[in-house]
Formats: C-alpha cells, structure tokens, sequence
C-alpha cells in the first residue's frame, strides 16, 4: 500500500463510487419531484393531470427517495470510505462490488417500471394485504440481494486489511462501515424472508393468503434498522470528517467506536415499536420492545457529547471564550462544515419527536397522523439527507479531480438554509396537523366537510408552501451536482479524515471482536422477536388474499 | 510563578468542556419538554 492511496480514492474505485452518486442523484430528482406533488394535492388546490394517481406518484416518492437515494449513495460513500481508509480494492473486491451494482440497478429498473405502470402502488411500505406485481417484489429482492454483493466486498477488504495489520486497531472509518453492513445484513434477511417466502409466491399466485402480521413484523424487522442504515454514514461523517473539516481532533476513538456498537445492537430488535396498535402481539413483547428502543437514546446522546465536544475544544483552541464563545469561532463559511450542522441540529427535535413515538401507549396520539410523516422528514430527508450534501460537496469533486469553488460553496449554503427552512414550514406544518388527527398516506378529502377535517387543511397549504420550498432546495443540489461532476474546474479536493488526539488512550481490543458482537445481536433478536413471532403464527387467522385497490 | 499560573488557566480553559455539558443538558431538557407536552394531550384523550 503506498501513501497516494491513502490520501486519493484509486481511480477504478472513484468510478465505481460515481457510478452510484449518478444513480443516486437521478433518484433524487426524480423523488423530489413526486414530493412537490403530493404536497400540492394534499393541499387542494391541485388535481394530478391524465389520471395519475395520488398514491402511485407517494409510492415513487418513497421508494425513490427512501430505497434507491440512499441505498447508491450509502454504499458508494462506503466504498470511497473503505478504499480511501483501507487502500484501494483488489480486482476481485471491485469486480464484486460491480457486480453488486449492476444487480441493484437492474433491481431498481424493474420495481420503477411497475410503479410507473401502476402495477404496484402499494405504498413505500409496501403493506400486504396490498397486492403488487411479481416483478416489482423480484426486483426489490434484487436491489437487496446486489447490496449483499456490495457490503461483502467491503467487508472483504476491511478483513485484507486486518491480515495484512495483525494487532492494530483499524481505520476508524473503516471500522464504522464494517458495524453497518453488518446490521444492514442482518436487518436485510427480515426483509428478504417476507419477500421470498411470503410476497412473491403470493403475487405469483403460488400460494393464496398470508399472513399479514408475519409480513408487518418482517419488514419493520428490517424497516427500523433501516433507518439506522441511512443515519450511521451520517454519523461517520460527523465523527470522522467533520473534525478535519473545522481543524480539529476526534474526540474519542473508543467513544466512535462503542457508539457504533451500541446501534448495531439496538437497531433490529425493535421494530415491534412501529406496531404498537398492532393486535396479535401482547403487550409485554411490545414493552421489552420499547424499552430495547429506549436504549439507542444512550450512544444518540453520547454522539451528542462528543460532537459539542469536538467543536468545543477547537473553538476554544481558537480562542473563544466563556460558556459559548467558542460556537463563533467554527467555520461557519465552510459548506463542508455548516451544511452537515445544521442537519445535526435537526436532530434534536427529530430525536425528541422519536422518543414520542416509541412510548408505547403514547403512540396511540400520533399513530398514523401526519406527524409521522413530519418525523422522518426530519430525521431522515434533513439530518440524513443534509449530512449527505455536505459529504458530496467534497467527495464528488475529490473523485472527479475537480474543486468546490466560492460560488458553489456559497449556494451550498444557500441551499442548506432554504432546506431548513422550507422543512421548518412542512414538517412544523405535519407535526400540528399530526395531533389535531390528520391521516398520513392520504389523498385530499374533506370528509365530508368534517368540522375535524376542515381544521387541517390550512395546515395542508403550509405543507405545500413549505414543499414548494423544499423542491427549490432539490434544484440548488442538482445544480452543484452537476457543476462538481462535469464543469467545476479541475483540481485537487481533500477527503478529509479526522485524527485521533495524541494523547489519546489506546482503544480496547474487544471493541473490534465482532464474534462478542455478533453473538450479544443474535441474542438480542431471538429474545425480542422468537415468542412474538410464534405467537403470530400458532394464533394466526386464515390470512389474507391480495387486494389491488388503485 | 505568577506566568506559569496564568498559562496553567489558559490550558485550563482550552480545555475546557463546560459549554458541551451545558448544550447536552440543553437537548435533554427540549427532549423531556416535548415529551411531557405530547403526554399532557394524551392523558386529555385517553
């Protein structure tokens, strides 16, 4: 391994990673589109033209931006990550990941297709009794089956790595990557057997009914780790880049790491808490599932610490005084920093929200409201989603050999600040109009002309304003994406990685023996799911038989 | 002396965390506020 592979990302693996920011982006503005949309029927005064469906175009929206944005983004993130960290994949480690994209692709291509075919209008969730076309199942199955393919590579080179440095501790970065293609595998085979055994021999018509509780806990099985898929990059940048960003040091390498630890083992067994008015599980499997959700608060907070921590310390290295004079000392002109933070703060409320949500009972006041909607707009399509911004705005550029120049830094931060704002409109807007009872996943009705639901409907313009907004964001990115990739001008842009302090101790060694780990998650999983799952399927109905309802 | 304990104070306060533990505690208490908020409608509706 020689040094420029350690400060460059090797131009086969900068390809590889483009690859996936292509799909991703197109992905990106295709879903924000369907989102402008939706917002605009939702507010009433829109009808969709040639008998395009209110729920077809959610169900583009979802998959589009949930699914296919950030599955190719996370995944070629990782890879610049691992290839960055660990030193360029071998020719077998590429052909893999290759191969796994390819797979992925073909996967998107076909579930689009039927979406755009009104085949398969069954909402992001993909909810049975809703009925898809086989194909749209087989290609979902693909998109999962090519991560694999994906991950495995990682992990491979993550394991060279390991051989080749017996005894050292691993690049952090790395590291992290490892902990979340290791949930994203474990959380995948949930998903993989509702569409295997349940969805697609259903939909072929090979088998009659399910079992529609089986298919809920299987995919929230997965659905919940899911998110934890989609913020773990994030917090890799913040851990990692950030710290390198604003001139500083890593906080803790134990901290990063024992956090990570801490979500891969609290992010599967928990999906229970997205069925809380479910029947068919007790009470009591739903509690210990509440209670195991409750735990991921603590390595949420020890993120929290550390990252005030970092920006404290440099600040103050900087010269800020007082209690917190050193917040003014960050570079608050830098894209690369201010963009990421300002998703980090929309975590706090993302994160109370959160907790709402997982307290058991307590779900019953927002259960299925639009507030949910509002929630994970928070948590995933603004601190996700700007973390990610911030992370192209120097990866991009570092692989296609160009820069970020002034301007574009500057309409970064424009677009960051139109982002939090015009979410500040739509989510404040679907959090109120969430308790006041407003459904999620609905087309506009004012049932009736419902006193109730007439209460709504100003909260629904505010929607729209605040996705009108929103979409003028998505433009602002697809601009900068553009300019990065084929007209920024050439030059060299740092990956930037953090160190660790000097000083700092040594980090332990069981932090990195993944058979203590693997063997507490599986643990954890059958204590969380084994009786609850038997109790759906000694206690199931006939099940049910498929309904196309669009 | 009296220089060695003013760079003493000045390392002290580089290092200094005080402001992190004020912000976590900050986010904490947001946490609790809102959830006792949601609580109040629930226990009005249930």
């Amino acid at each position: 391994m020689n040094n420029s592979t350690l400060l460059r990302v090797d131009k086969r693996d900068a390809r590889l990673v483009m690859a996936h920011m292509y799909v991703a982006f197109a992905a990106l503005a295709i879903g924000g589109l369907m989102g402008l949309l939706q917002v605009f029927v939702r507010s009433g005064r829109f009808e969709l033209p040639a008998n395009i469906g209110y729920y077809q175009v959610l169900t583009v929206h979802g998959v589009m931006l949930g699914l296919v944005f950030t599955t190719f983004f996370i995944l070629g993130f990782q890879a610049a990550a691992v290839s960055r960290t660990s030193g360029t994949f071998t020719a077998k480690q590429r052909l893999t990941s290759w191969i796994g994209f390819w797979i992925m692709l073909l996967g998107t291509v076909m579930s689009a297709t039927m979406i755009l075919l009104n085949e398969a209008t069954v909402l992001y969730t993909f909810y049975a009794p809703l009925q898809a076309h086989w194909i749209f199942y087989l290609g979902l199955t693909f998109i999962v089956v090519g991560s694999w393919f994906v991950i495995f590579a990682h992990m491979a080179k993550y394991a060279q790595w390991r051989k080749e440095n017996k005894g050292e501790s691993s690049p952090l970065l790395t590291y992290m990557v490892v902990a979340n293609s290791l949930m994203w595998f474990v959380a995948t085979l949930g998903v993989a057997a509702e569409v295997l055994l349940q969805l697609l021999p259903w939909s072929l018509g090979f088998i009659e009914r399910v079992d529609v509780a089986i298919t809920r806990t299987l995919f929230w099985y997965f659905g919940h780790a899911l998110v934890y898929f989609w913020l773990l990059p994030a917090y890799m940048a913040w851990y990692v880049v950030i710290p390198k960003v604003i001139g500083g040091k890593i906080f803790s390498d134990s901290l990063a790491r024992l956090s990570f630890i801490l979500f891969l083992l609290f992010s599967i067994p928990v999906g229970i808490h997205h069925q809380l008015t479910e029947p068919g599980i007790t009470e009591f499997w739903k509690f210990v599932q509440v209670v195991l959700t409750f735990m991921v608060i603590i390595p949420s907070l020890m993120t929290a610490f550390s990252m005030f921590a970092t920006f404290e310390l440099r600040g103050r290295e900087l010269g800020g005084k007082g209690l917190f004079g050193w917040f003014h000392k960050l570079p608050w002109g830098d894209a690369r920093f201010t963009v990421p933070f300002i998703g980090m703060a929309a975590f706090i409320p993302a994160g109370a929200g959160g907790i709402i949500n997982a307290s058991h009972q307590m779900n019953q006041v927002i259960h299925n409201t639009i507030w949910v909607t509002g929630h994970f707009h928070l948590t995933v399509a603004t601190t996700v989603l700007l973390t990610f911004f911030g992370i192209a705005y120097w990866l991009i550029p570092h692989l296609t050999g160009r820069v970020l120049t002034p301007q574009m830094n500057k309409l970064a931060i424009i677009q960051a600040f139109t982002w939090a704002f015009g979410m500040t409109i739509m989510s404040g807007a679907m959090h109120w109009a969430g308790l006041l009872g407003a459904p999620r996943r609905s087309s506009y009705s004012t049932y009736g002309d419902a006193a109730q639901a007439m209460e709504w409907i100003p909260y629904q313009i505010a929607q729209a304003v605040g996705g009108t907004i929103l979409f003028l964001g998505i433009i602002f990115v697809l601009i900068i994406f553009v300019n990065l990739c084929w007209f920024a001008p050439k030059g060299d842009e740092e990956f930037p990685i953090g160190e660790v302090d000097k000083d700092a101790e040594q980090t332990p060694k069981i932090l990195e023996n993944w058979k203590v780990w693997i063997t507490v998650l599986v643990a954890l999983i059958l204590v969380a799911y084994a009786v609850p799952i038997m109790d759906i399927i000694n206690g199931g109905p006939l099940g049910s038989k498929g309904f196309k309802l669009w | 002396m009296a220089s060695g304990k003013r760079n003493h104070k000045l390392q002290e306060e580089e290092q200094s965390l005080k402001g992190t533990l004020y912000a976590v505690f900050g986010i904490g208490i947001f946490v609790i506020a809102s959830w006792f908020a949601v609580f109040s409608i629930f226990t009005d509706r249930f």
